[in-house]
């Protein structure tokens, strides 16, 4: 569905990112994993459509991204950043309503029955129904993020985008999170998620996608990436690998010996 | 909930009853009610209802409306509440206009068209400012429309200065506090067609608002084209200003505190709080503007002055109670 070929990104007038090729298939979740500034948000906003390659093309099922319109493309691309807080006292259920903004002429003010159930679905996939009726800003980190993840789901896009969904999260609710977007995978949508924890990300993603050195270092199933030098290369540090007792491979940094 | 929406369109019709029935000469509501069933009736009642107050009333219902919707669409988007219409310039804008055609002597007649375009040149020069890409930086907005503006200030402090003139002086004051004293329907007529232009955009960006209640990049990651919304919001913000200050001047707080008020009443659901906002602001400046014509009869004060002496207690009581809540 997402298909990228030379992609070139630049971010502030500076190139980021060069030669960037990948593939994101139905159903699909691949983990977008690199150090901090190497361009993991600049590559999903490309895919956002909100920025345009300086090289290269991003398509959506053959169509330059860039080149859909925006209300096209956000009913079949849902980006969920994570930069922005919210200054308005909204209840959970506008934010959540607020996603079906795709599907709206801009005559029509109130919901169709299509609506409703997009938002209902939504709202049991994220198992928000206990606080639709509070303020948004009232909720926990993790409430807050189920509930985006609610707003996204309710768009009804086949392809969710994420900004570092999981900063901020206990491991619990991290690992619930991801579950729930691992579990929509099943009915065909596809995650592309910007993820900071190698291992949480080898343990929900199909694939891994590893950015650094202004590049796509690698792209593959995460037993292959974990086990791959590429990774201490990407980071800069060295890794010591682990295996634990159900037999997946983990990776923590290695002690740094004072110089 | 729907009583509550119905509050501010209450409100505005009991200030539109106020408002016909005081002034110089009180008339008792039932002389009103029969004045406005019979248009051709010739008697003083029906003169001063239909040639003085009815278009009065109608005047400040508009310089109200236009104000409130102007400032909750630019609070909206760009999600600061101490966001007002003059911000972009357009009242500073009409001020020089005016302030320059008095001092060449133009014709009172024509102040109102010139301040509408004196205000719409000065929103448009901080909308280029504000420019990035093909959109709106709200930092940039701010800064650019309190830069104009105070330059334009100056502009007009530096003519009342030169001209040494007592009716200039009095004109141009009248204008920068805002007044409706010697308006009627021509006036009301002049202004009409931008403020109608204005709120229809305005209705047209209800859905833009509510999206942009989210943030930019999120409204942008459910398809909201930001650009378009800014402009759009923008555009309909300025005409509408414009409208209000080519007929009363540099009326001040309604774009302010009206858009507090109403989402006290009604929420932030953008398409309860425009019409809420609209019906408040007529309200609350109808209620001003008989206070303002009644109170030291037969002489008037300014509009604005009574405005800031209502407006700025309550938007003090509103911003101490929201602390005392957190």
């Amino acid at each position: 569905m997402i298909r990228a070929r030379g992609v070139t990104l630049q971010r502030g007038g500076r190139r980021v990112l060069a030669g960037i090729d990948f593939d994101l298939r139905p159903g699909e979740f691949v983990a977008l994993l690199g150090p901090n500034g190497v361009g993991k948000t600049t590559l999903l906003r490309a895919c956002a459509g909100f920025d345009v390659p300086a090289a290269g093309s991003i398509d959506l099922d053959g169509t330059p991204i860039h080149r859909l319109a925006v209300a096209q493309r956000a009913r079949h691309i849902a980006m969920l950043s994570s930069d922005e807080l919210l200054a308005d006292e909204l209840r959970v259920r506008d934010v959540v309503a607020i996603g079906r903004f795709p599907h709206r002429p801009w005559w029509r003010f109130s919901a169709t029955e299509e609506d409703e159930r997009a938002i209902a679905t939504a709202v049991a996939a994220t198992h928000i129904e206990e606080y639709l009726d509070r303020i948004f800003t009232h909720l926990s980190s993790g409430e807050q993020q189920r509930v985006w993840i609610a707003m996204a789901l309710a768009q009804g896009a086949p392809l969710l985008l994420l900004d570092e969904p999981t900063t901020h999260l206990d491991v619990r609710v991290a690992h619930n999170v991801l579950a729930l977007l691992r579990e929509r995978t099943k009915t065909g949508t596809s995650v592309l998620c910007v993820l900071h924890d190698i291992n949480e990300a080898a343990a929900v993603a199909d694939r891994i996608a590893l950015l650094g050195c202004g590049r796509m270092l690698a792209l593959a199933p995460p037993a292959e990436v974990l086990a791959s030098p590429l990774l201490d290369e990407a980071y800069g540090i060295a890794m010591h690998r682990a295996r634990t007792e159900d037999g997946r491979t983990i990776v923590v940094p290695a002690p740094s010996h004072p110089e | 909930m729907l009583y509550r929406r119905l509050l501010p369109p209450l409100a505005a019709l009991i200030a539109a009853g106020v408002g016909l029935a005081v002034g110089g000469d009180a008339l008792p509501l039932s002389q009103v009610m029969h004045a406005l069933a019979n248009p051709h009736a010739r008697d003083v009642a029906h003169t001063i209802l239909w040639q003085l107050r009815l278009p009065r009333v109608l005047c400040a219902a508009l310089v109200g409306a236009a104000l409130a919707l102007a400032g909750v669409q630019l609070q909206g988007m760009l999600r600061n509440p101490l966001v007002d219409p003059y911000l972009i310039g357009t009242s500073a804008g009409a001020a020089v206009a005016i302030a320059v055609a008095l001092a060449f002597g133009i014709a009172l007649s024509f102040l109102p068209a010139l301040g509408f375009l004196g205000g719409l040149g000065a929103s448009l020069l901080v909308a280029a400012l504000a420019r990035r890409g093909g959109g709106i930086d709200a930092t940039r907005l701010i800064l650019a429309g309190v830069a104009i503006s105070a330059l334009l200030a100056a502009s007009v402090a530096l003519l009342s200065v030169l001209a040494r003139s007592v009716s200039f002086q009095l004109t141009l004051q009248a204008w920068l506090v805002g007044s409706l004293a010697g308006r009627g329907w021509s006036d009301l007529r002049f202004a009409v067609p931008y403020a109608v232009v204005g709120a229809i955009v305005a209705i047209g960006n209800i859905r833009a608002l509510d999206a942009l209640r989210i943030g930019d990049v999120r409204a942008r990651g459910i398809g909201l084209d930001i650009e378009r919304a800014q402009w759009s919001i923008l555009g309909s913000a300025t005409l509408l200003t414009a409208a209000a200050v080519s007929l009363a001047g540099m009326v001040g707080f309604v774009g302010l505190i009206v858009p507090h008020l109403a989402r006290r009443i009604v929420g932030s659901d953008a398409r309860a709080l425009l019409p809420a906002s609209a019906f408040l602001g007529a309200a609350m400046a109808i209620a001003a503007d008989a206070i303002a014509r009644s109170i030291i009869a037969p002489r008037e004060l300014p509009l604005g002055i009574v405005l800031a002496f209502a407006g700025i207690p309550i938007f003090i009581i509103i911003y101490l109670r929201r602390e005392q809540r957190r």
